[in-house]
């Protein structure tokens, strides 16, 4: 297949700039890197605009983006579900409720305060699988950004997914977890001004916005209207699988419990700003459906392959937003578009491997391997482990190249152990007689229920309307075990003295007072946060 | 930030940042006025270059006065 996009000289010096500017970025950082702590955290050091901007760019990455204009491609406006109901109302509940537990016990990890709150055990299968589902998951992401590069620009695999991973490799090896704090920042810049152009032009071709809507099928435009029953909309789900499987745990599950992201809220400089971290970013969370969603909805109206035909062939909707490139973006602005894909792949897998090393060298290496050893060691360890991380996802890509079916099986094993942990969250922050063996069987059993429930599916024992529906429904039967089987147990298991666990459970932690004016008050961001959010669905309904 | 700790900081990212979309606006400015202008045919005749290079001069311009003056007001 020939290439369908051409870059010339002024495209590559746009890209060429991109990358210097990320590799000086980090080179500039490393001589700040003195401790651990500045290596892995930032030094908690950094002021909330900054975090909260790379709160958002880490999740924002290549898969992300190219996947959620495909899904807008084929359910229509149905897609910000994952962007307002999936996001929002997580995103606040984390700044409001569990960010006082997570920066000022002064944990270094996630899996760090499943360690105080309930026991070893608990982290350690919390530290190892997330460790081995972050590596995982940016060889996938790696390979599927290649793949894409090979067919529409006709860069070879392997110079890609080289050149990416070497990339992110040198800046993370310098400056840690700033480094890439500081990219995602230019890279969220990047994303915006890259994908806007196309929403421009092609708002512009189509004849604006209500040239759009006239182009499209009704039921491409509204968010609630047609969730009445599964069988009226084209994701195949009711309203309840989508609030309580997407809405509720998936969505509380990844935003308030990944590390990925939670890890860029512990390096604000005091606990308001890490509060203020997820509220922010609430905001421009709200707005990415303009650059995801809409490209996805251009593309139904202006592209004659992605016309629904009845019978006819399915679309290759993944292709949707390089096409649109393709068909509306001159070089120049092309070159950018192209350097906002790279940027959001770099952010999502630089996010992934700082998010590795530091549970690898806190929670792994330094909580089993090596115990005790002075700073100067784990910070060694922190840049090794950079480096095997980033081949290890090299590996990982290469892998996925043979068998291109693991790649969905692997993201399909991630929601096994995303969704019940959110229930150990919740029941151990606030639930002061949850104990220390409740938490680790009640996890242990949430992701078997995960497991079971997915084999019940597979070999049909189980019906659901559309495969996004079993996975919401999987996802909330998980979350259920979990909670229930946590409670069931902790009733009959020995609790910990309420001493240990002041500062980590509520109604044990002495409330901080803030004496902050209206507009650093994280309940006021908050409020309003979710107020828009409600403005906006029932604008779109 | 009626903070009593002092925090170390480290060089402020509105620098590079500011550059860098400094950088991409004037090249995609003085392309989209000098260069070739058939190939925005497929841009609904739109010079969406220059269009984005104005845009991004702006924005640029924004960053790297916002740092200019924190330094000012730090010494």
């Amino acid at each position: 297949m020939k290439p369908v996009i051409s870059l010339n000289f002024i495209d590559y010096m746009i890209l060429g700039a991109y990358v210097l500017i990320t590799i000086v970025v980090g080179y500039a950082l490393k001589k700040y890197m003195k401790t651990s702590e500045d290596f892995f955290l930032s030094g908690r050091s950094l002021p909330s605009w900054i975090t909260s901007l790379a709160f958002l760019s880490a999740n924002l990455g290549a898969l992300e983006v190219i996947g959620m204009v495909a899904n807008s491609a084929k359910y229509g406006i149905l897609t910000v579900h994952f962007y307002w109901i999936g996001a929002i109302p997580a995103m606040i509940f984390l700044g409001l409720f569990m960010m006082p537990f997570y920066y000022s016990t002064k944990v270094r990890s996630v899996p760090e305060y499943l360690k105080h709150r309930y026991n070893e055990a608990t982290r350690g299968l919390n530290a190892v699988s997330f460790a081995i589902m972050t590596l995982l998951m940016s060889g996938i992401s790696m390979y599927a950004m290649a793949l894409l590069f090979e067919l529409t620009l006709g860069w070879s695999l392997t110079s890609s997914i080289l050149l990416s991973a070497l990339v992110v490799l040198i800046y993370v090896f310098f400056g840690g977890l700033s480094s890439s704090i500081y990219n995602e920042v230019i890279q969220f810049f990047l994303i915006w001004l890259g994908l806007l152009p196309v929403v421009y032009i092609g708002l512009h071709a189509v004849g604006g916005f209500e040239g759009l809507v006239s182009r499209i099928p009704p039921s491409f435009m509204h968010v609630w209207q047609h969730m009445g029953s599964a069988s009226d909309n084209p994701m195949g789900v009711d309203w309840l699988g989508m609030v309580l499987g997407l809405g509720f745990v998936l969505s509380f599950g990844y935003w308030t419990t990944d590390f990925l992201v939670v890890q860029r809220a512990m390096a604000s400089e005091d606990l308001s700003a890490a509060r203020r971290t997820p509220l922010m970013a609430s905001f421009p969370k709200m707005l990415v459906p303009i650059i995801v969603v809409i490209p996805g909805l251009l593309a139904v109206a202006l592209l004659p392959q992605f016309k629904v035909v009845p019978g006819g062939p399915t679309p290759d909707y993944n292709s949707a937003l390089i096409l649109m490139f393709a068909h509306y973006l001159p070089n120049g602005i092309l070159g950018l578009a192209i350097t906002g894909l790279l940027a959001s792949f770099m952010s999502g897998m630089a996010g992934n491997v700082t998010a590795f090393n530091t549970v690898w060298t806190y929670d792994i290496y330094g909580s089993y391997i090596k115990k005790n050893m002075p700073d100067g060691h784990y910070l060694k360890m922190g840049k090794y482990a950079t480096v095997f991380g980033v081949i290890f996802s090299i590996g990982t890509a290469y892998i996925v190249q043979s068998f291109p079916n693991l790649m969905d099986y692997m993201q399909l094993i991630f929601t096994f152990f995303n969704a019940p942990l959110f229930a150990t969250f919740l029941l151990g922050m606030f639930w002061k007689k949850t104990t220390p063996w409740g938490g680790f069987w009640g996890l242990l059993i949430g992701i078997s229920t995960a497991a079971f429930h997915y084999l019940m599916y597979q070999m049909h024992f189980i019906h659901y309307p559309s495969e996004m529906a079993a996975n919401f429904y999987q996802a909330w039967w998980a979350w259920c075990a979990d909670f229930v089987f946590t409670i069931i147990i902790s009733l009959f298991t020995k609790r910990k003295e309420e001493s240990e666990l002041v500062g980590l459970v509520y109604g044990l932690t002495p409330k901080a007072h803030s004496g902050d004016s209206l507009f650093r008050k994280p309940a006021f961001w908050g409020v309003l946060s979710l107020v828009v959010m409600v403005v906006l669905n029932i604008i779109f309904w | 930030m009626g903070n009593t700790e002092p925090r170390r900081h480290f060089f402020d990212l509105k620098i590079p940042l500011g550059s860098l979309l400094g950088f991409y606006g004037l090249l995609l400015l003085v392309y989209g006025i000098f260069g070739p202008s058939d190939i925005y045919d497929k841009s609904a005749h739109l010079d969406v270059n220059a269009i984005w290079g104005v845009l991004m001069i702006v924005l640029s311009s924004a960053f790297l006065l916002s740092a200019y003056r924190g330094r000012k007001a730090k010494k």
